[in-house]
């Protein structure tokens, strides 16, 4: 078969050749070497199921009639036979328009041959094993069904036989896909000798079998092709399907959409209301990141927590902030910031969101520019913000801004959506369900499984103002005819050349929103409450000067402001005077100024700066006010750059050790004082080499030294203790002199003797001998009187050197009663 | 962009432009709906709450009139996301009812059977239903029924209340418009008349009227339309009064058909009127006087200044829910924030105006705010500045330096009745000396009160100083001029009701002063902006002058 298509291919002249490359581009993708390998690669797998991707429900199903027609030997069909399986049905659709999707798959070369051998390319079969839904033949399945199939009465018996349930199980299968799973036990049979005890079944048509899938399995009305899988056989199906046609009910056009179209203006309105919120949250969002940037998560993207901060914030749900925030991120808006080591924030992340530098060029464009740089950023972003708060596979919640947000299909199916929008008559709001419905027949592949994606595009698209009340805005239209254009410009334009005409022609979409957008205004008007309303988005130089004048308190279309203590005191930090203030409020009021705002303004300002703040290296006061003035006049003293804070105080940038230099070299007898305010005497300090001693009388090295009186007496008694010692070591016993008493108990055994011992010594006061390790390792004993045990501590009393010595109890290894 | 003269905010706030010409017709589209907020002298502040969005829908509105008249009147795109919020807020109203069923009494039933699951799971509901009798109905205690729709309502499934009211036990009242014992023919006038058919369409709820724009006319009003026996609830004994002088004037009621349940009497009527004092004075622990609520089967109860409503009280309305309930209130902010709780449990805002609209009609005497700031003398502010932080407001109050300004003011208006209103007493008594002037305070037994208000209100006695007990409910119709010289901090509806004792219209249709003199940069003056931001916001604009120019030897003209 893969010759007769290349064979078949050989044949055609260019510009048929190329026509198919035109259809199917990613045939040339890479370019093939021959016709040969195109003709292998245009019956692959992967490429058919591409080319099956683009059509509608109808050209599948006319494709699904090809396949079902093929003659079981040698696979060829015909135009007729077609025509004929798809004017089955009770509605059969005009000959016309069959052939007319006939030509489409030919000219895709999923149909190749000519009229009277059409010929099915290989790949499609693998891409979708059962066309129309229909299972395989019997005879493929199993040779008992196939026999029953055989007998077209005997068939229609079985079925109309079937209980209630079983019934329902077949139309199931019948409607597609023809294969079901089979709960594990369905297809046992009630234990021997137990039949009777199943009880009857009423939806089984009173008979106590067991499952209805059991019935048909035995009854051959379905097959088990493998442990858990039952398949529906094409017959079977086929004689299923007698009310709606072999093919299923089958729709040549979409289905209309009854949804009564919308006012225009309403629609236009609506999105536009939506567009200033987008543009003003997301500008909130922007300078939330810039006021406290969140962290970046280890595993990427935000946390969930500084998400609903974020959301809480701005006045809005969760999955709205994740999907301004993807925008704003896709658009440029935001990005990470890499902090470097000492700035690591608490949670160990060391990036940050932040807005960027293109935040600053979006806020200074018109309201318009800057939706349609976030709306033009939402159509082409490859991610899905509403998997934001779901769970993945490993069933991690997914943040925003990670990884896992990601599709590359998003921007396809943002596509997909608005081009049914577009489609439809201008300001028709057709339901969600419409519209998957209109997606379902245009390209099934395609849409089928997608429908929670598409569902979320339309949330989204209404989110940011691409539709209102459920319909295309004018204006989003005319930003999708832009970027379609783009796109085809580009791939006329593979050089770019042109890539500056995009801003001109982008505009169009901008100007349409423009008029619908309130122009900025460059007034307010003033209130008795002191509150500023502007009516209006203000013109930017406005907006500037009320951030700084004044608290921003409600937004939307106008915005309304409170003029407050504070935010006058921000304006005078700021570096207005007063004067500036009411000049402001006078020129930009269009209401007369209220007295209790001009009051306010007078009244902070009278107070602001009443408290001076500054630095100084220094100061000199006295009480003699006529000697500071002779101190500040000094010409000598000039280099330290008095100033005079009050009649009695003047200050100086310059440390105190020089002033009081300077001073006194210009005769003047200062006196410094520390921070309490008490003076700080300072004598002049003499200095001196370290002290050292002197030189002793010379000992002459042969004399010997004299011994005599109590010295004499010391030494002697000195030796007397040694001595004594030296016979109480010895009168120690074995055990306590460690080493040579290993024989004895256990060390362990050994210890609580010991300390049974020892208790029994403080209870009596008795001597003890006491063998411990001493904290260099070494056995030593002792004959003490122990005083307490306690805390893991022995102290006890050395009757020798009348010392109270302390034991680590866990050092020591014996102890035995003296005498 | 139509142009007109609303902006919808995307905070739920509508902004509403009055020099539009297209306002009246918008104020009457939205009112419906939105409540007013603010209404200072150019853009008036509604705002969009679930409250009453769903007042808006028992009734009768619905969502898409309600979004009809927003884009009808918005001068901007109207964000697609509001109105959405809108339909969807007004959506939750009404899916469940509170009905009376005939064999099992009171029960909540749903139109929307998961809502219901949904509240029965609910841990605030816990012990308020009582059985399942089928999927969509549970059986309530009448005795719940206020609490459980106070919980629904925070649950944001409110549920409408089917139920109906008890009518009482029935007394003919009518009003007496025809001039009673001599008096003069009188109506009931076109707000007062809205306001109480407002409220008997709605059952049970609030009517907000500005201080001495006839709340009293209202509620008897009110007592005429229900014809039943009626609880009175008001803030003290000498306002209990008034209401007893002001039935007997303008109904048919008579001396002996109503009782007084105070401290000082206890007596059960077909018309009783009690005071919150006296029903929350416990002996024990326990409040020995609830019985009055059950003592007759009322068929109206009247909140007089239900924005002083006590806590306790609170919690026995949740049990009359089954009675029709009037709160009146000339300023419902509650600096605790409760109001919500007044709404839930008397019932929804059922008629508002703003001040200046009935100051425009004439109804209330057009008043002119005034601050005088007073500088401190030197060594008041060396004692301002050293004094502990509790004590500042008391210091920078009662400065001495204010008694001489007070004096220049009180001579200023030689012809007029002038109340001088304070808030420490010591001060009073200073003001009492200088001004040679009589005192009412706390401690001043009833009847003494009484004596010294009626000398007032003859001319008797032209300058009167009174403390704290003066901010509510004292009818002295003459008074034309009133001086704050200290107060409860920065209370806004202290300041509000203080201005309420001049609002009466003048027999000759005079302007009415309202003084209030701070001392400059202090607390005082802090509090004062503070306490000054209702009435700014109900379009009070007050002019601000030097105590010196009122002092000085030429008045000041004041614009």
């Amino acid at each position: 078969m893969t010759i007769s298509l290349a064979d078949h291919l050989r044949t055609l002249p260019d510009e048929s050749l190329a026509a198919l490359l035109q259809l199917r581009p990613d045939l040339v993708v890479p370019v093939p070497a021959d016709v040969s390998a195109l003709a292998i690669r245009a019956q692959s797998r992967v490429s058919v199921a591409r080319a099956l991707d683009g059509l509608d429900q109808f050209t599948l199903q006319v494709l699904d009639a090809a396949r079902l027609t093929r003659d079981p030997l040698d696979g060829a069909t015909a135009t007729e036979a077609v025509l004929a399986m798809a004017t089955a049905g009770p509605r059969p659709p005009a000959p016309a328009t069959i052939r007319g999707a006939v030509n489409k798959l030919r000219a895709l070369f999923l149909l190749y041959g000519p009229e009277h051998a059409l010929r099915v390319v290989g790949g499609v079969d693998e891409v979708s094993p059962y066309p129309a839904g229909l299972g395989r033949p019997a005879a493929e399945l199993d040779p008992r069904t196939a026999a029953l199939c055989a007998d077209p009465a005997k068939l229609r018996r079985a079925l109309l036989a079937a209980p209630p349930s079983a019934r329902a199980i077949l139309d199931r299968l019948a409607a597609g896909p023809p294969v079901g799973s089979v709960p594990p036990g369905a297809l046992q049979a009630p234990p021997l000798g137990a039949e009777d005890s199943v009880p009857p079944d009423p939806t089984n048509g009173g008979a106590p079998t067991g499952s209805p899938v059991r019935w048909l399995v035995d009854n051959r009305l379905l097959v088990l092709v493998s442990a858990g899988t039952v398949e529906l056989p094409r017959e079977v199906g086929l004689l299923l399907r007698r009310d709606t046609g072999p093919l299923g009910p089958v729709r040549t056009s979409p289905p209309p959409v009854s949804a009564t179209p919308r006012e225009a203006k309403a629609v236009d309105s609506a999105g536009a209301g939506q567009t200033m919120e987008v543009v003003r949250h997301t500008e909130a969002l922007l300078e939330l990141l810039s006021a406290e940037p969140p962290p970046v998560l280890r595993s990427g993207g935000v946390g969930v927590r500084d998400l609903r901060r974020l959301a809480k914030s701005l006045g809005v749900d969760d999955p709205t902030a994740a999907l301004l925030l993807e925008v704003a991120y896709a658009a440029g808006l935001a990005g990470e910031l890499e902090l470097t080591g000492a700035a690591t924030t608490r949670y160990g992340a060391d990036q940050q969101i932040l807005p960027t530098g293109g935040y600053e060029v979006w806020r200074a464009m018109s309201l318009a520019q800057r939706w349609a740089q976030l709306a033009r950023a939402w159509l082409v972003m490859t991610r899905q913000a509403g998997l934001v708060g779901q769970r993945d596979d490993r069933d991690r919640p997914i943040s925003v801004l990670s990884a896992e947000a990601e599709r590359a299909g998003a921007p396809a199916a943002r596509r997909a959506v608005l081009s049914v929008l577009t489609d439809l008559e201008p300001a028709t709001a057709p339901t969600p369900e419409e519209v998957l419905g209109l997606l379902d027949w245009r390209a099934p592949r395609r849409s089928r499984g997608r429908e929670a994606a598409h569902r979320e595009v339309l949330a989204e698209a209404a989110r940011l103002g691409v539709t209102g009340l459920g319909a295309l805005t004018s204006y989003g239209r005319l930003l999708l005819a832009d970027m379609t254009d783009a796109d085809e410009r580009g791939s006329d334009d593979p050089l770019g050349l042109h890539a500056d005409a995009e801003d001109g022609a982008a505009s169009t979409a901008v100007r349409a929103l423009d008029a619908l957008l309130p122009a900025p205004v460059d007034h307010f008007l003033v209130q008795a409450d002191l509150t500023v309303v502007v009516p209006g988005p203000p013109d930017p130089a406005l907006a500037g000067e009320l951030e700084v004048v004044a608290e921003h308190e409600s937004a939307g279309g106008a915005s309304v402001h409170r003029v407050s203590t504070a935010s006058v005191r921000r304006a005078l930090d700021a570096g207005y005077s007063a004067d500036d203030l009411h000049a402001l409020f006078r020129r930009r009021s269009r209401t007369p100024v209220p007295q209790g705002l001009t009051y306010l303004v007078d009244d902070v300002a009278r107070k602001h700066g009443g408290l001076r703040v500054g630095s100084a290296g220094g100061y000199v006061r006295s009480d003699d006010e006529a000697l500071l003035a002779e101190v500040l006049a000094d010409r000598r003293l000039e280099s330290l750059a008095f100033r005079r804070l009050a009649p009695t105080v003047l200050a100086t940038p310059y440390q105190v050790n020089r002033m009081l230099m300077a001073l006194r070299d210009a005769g003047y007898a200062p006196v410094p004082e520390d921070a309490s305010g008490a003076a700080v005497l300072a004598r002049p300090k003499t200095r001196r080499a370290p002290g050292r001693a002197p030189v002793a009388r010379t000992v002459d090295p042969l004399a010997s030294p004299k011994l005599a009186g109590p010295r004499l007496l010391g030494v002697v008694e000195q030796i007397r203790r040694g001595e004594a010692a030296a016979r109480a070591a010895r009168r120690a016993p074995a055990v306590v002199r460690g080493g040579a008493a290993r024989s004895g108990p256990t060390p362990a055994h050994g210890h609580s003797d010991a300390l049974a011992v020892l208790q029994q010594a403080v209870r009596d006061k008795a001597l003890v001998w006491v063998g411990y390790v001493d904290a260099h390792g070494a056995t030593a004993s002792r004959l003490l009187r122990p005083v307490s045990i306690g805390a893991g501590y022995l102290r006890a009393e050395d009757e020798r050197t009348e010392m109270l010595h302390t034991f680590a109890l866990h050092r020591i290894t014996a102890a035995v009663l003296d005498g | 962009m139509s142009g007109g003269p609303l902006i919808v905010q995307s905070d739920k706030t509508l902004l509403l432009e009055i020099d539009h010409p297209d306002a009246q017709a918008c104020r009457m589209a939205i009112a419906p709906f939105a409540e007013l907020e603010r209404s200072p002298e150019h853009v008036h502040t509604y705002r969009l709450t679930p409250l009453g969005l769903w007042n808006a829908r028992a009734a009768g509105h619905d969502a898409e009139g309600v979004v009809d008249s927003l884009l009808k009147y918005s001068r901007y795109p109207v964000p697609h996301a509001l109105l959405v919020d809108v339909a969807e807020t007004m959506d939750r109203y009404g899916r469940l009812q509170l009905a009376n069923d005939p064999a099992h009494g009171l029960v909540l039933r749903a139109l929307d059977r998961m809502v219901l699951i949904e509240v029965a799971k609910s841990k605030k509901l816990a012990g308020m239903l009582g059985a399942k009798l089928d999927d969509d109905t549970i059986a309530v205690h009448p005795s719940e029924r206020g609490r459980l729709k106070q919980a629904l309502l925070k649950l944001g499934w409110p549920a409408e209340d089917l139920a109906g009211y008890v009518d009482g036990e029935a007394h003919p009242i009518e009003l007496a418009e025809a001039g009673k014992d001599g008096g003069k023919p009188w109506t009931l006038r076109s707000y007062q008349w809205e306001a109480v058919e407002a409220f008997w369409a709605g059952g049970s709820g609030v009517v907000v009227l500005p201080c001495g724009a006839g709340k009293t006319l209202v509620g008897a009003a009110a007592m005429a339309e229900a014809k039943a026996t009626t609880l009175i609830l008001v803030t003290n004994t000498v306002a209990g009064r008034q209401w007893k002088r002001e039935l007997i004037a303008r109904t048919s009621l008579t001396e002996d058909e109503i009782g007084e349940y105070s401290g000082e009497r206890k007596e059960i009527r077909p018309v009783t009127i009690a005071t919150y004092q006296v029903l929350t004075a416990r002996r024990g622990g326990a409040f020995t006087h609830l019985d009055l609520f059950s003592a007759r089967d009322w068929g109206l109860v009247v909140y007089d200044e239900v924005h002083l409503l006590p806590a306790p009280i609170f919690r026995f309305t949740a049990d009359l829910q089954a009675r029709r309930r009037l709160g009146l209130t000339a300023t419902l902010v509650r600096e605790d924030g409760r109001e919500g709780d007044v709404f839930s449990l008397i019932g929804p805002k059922r008629y508002d105006a703003p001040w200046k609209d009935i100051e425009s009609q004439g109804w209330i005497a057009p008043a002119e705010c005034t601050e005088v700031r007073v500088t401190l003398t030197d060594t008041e502010r060396m004692a301002y500045a050293t004094a502990e932080p509790e004590e500042r407001y008391r210091m920078a109050a009662t400065a001495r330096t204010k008694l001489p300004v007070v004096k220049a003011l009180v001579d200023r208006h030689p012809d007029d009745q002038v109340l001088v209103i304070g808030g420490y007493i010591e001060q009073l008594h200073q003001l009492g000396e200088y001004l040679d002037a009589p005192i009412v305070q706390g401690s001043t037994t009833n009847k003494e009160r009484e004596r010294l208000f009626d000398a007032f209100r003859s001319g008797e006695v032209r300058t009167l100083v009174i403390s704290k007990v003066g901010n509510f409910s004292i009818d002295l119709p003459e008074a034309a001029v009133a001086i704050q010289v200290s107060g409860t901090f920065g209370s806004r509806q202290e300041e509000a009701q203080r201005l309420g004792r001049v609002l009466r219209p003048k027999s000759d249709g005079r302007q009415a002063h309202f003084y209030t003199v701070v001392s400059r940069d202090t607390i005082d003056t802090e509090y004062a902006a503070h306490r000054q931001r209702f009435l700014a916001e109900q379009g009070y604009a007050y002019t601000i002058v030097d105590a010196d120019d009122i002092l000085g030897p030429s008045l000041p003209s004041v614009d």
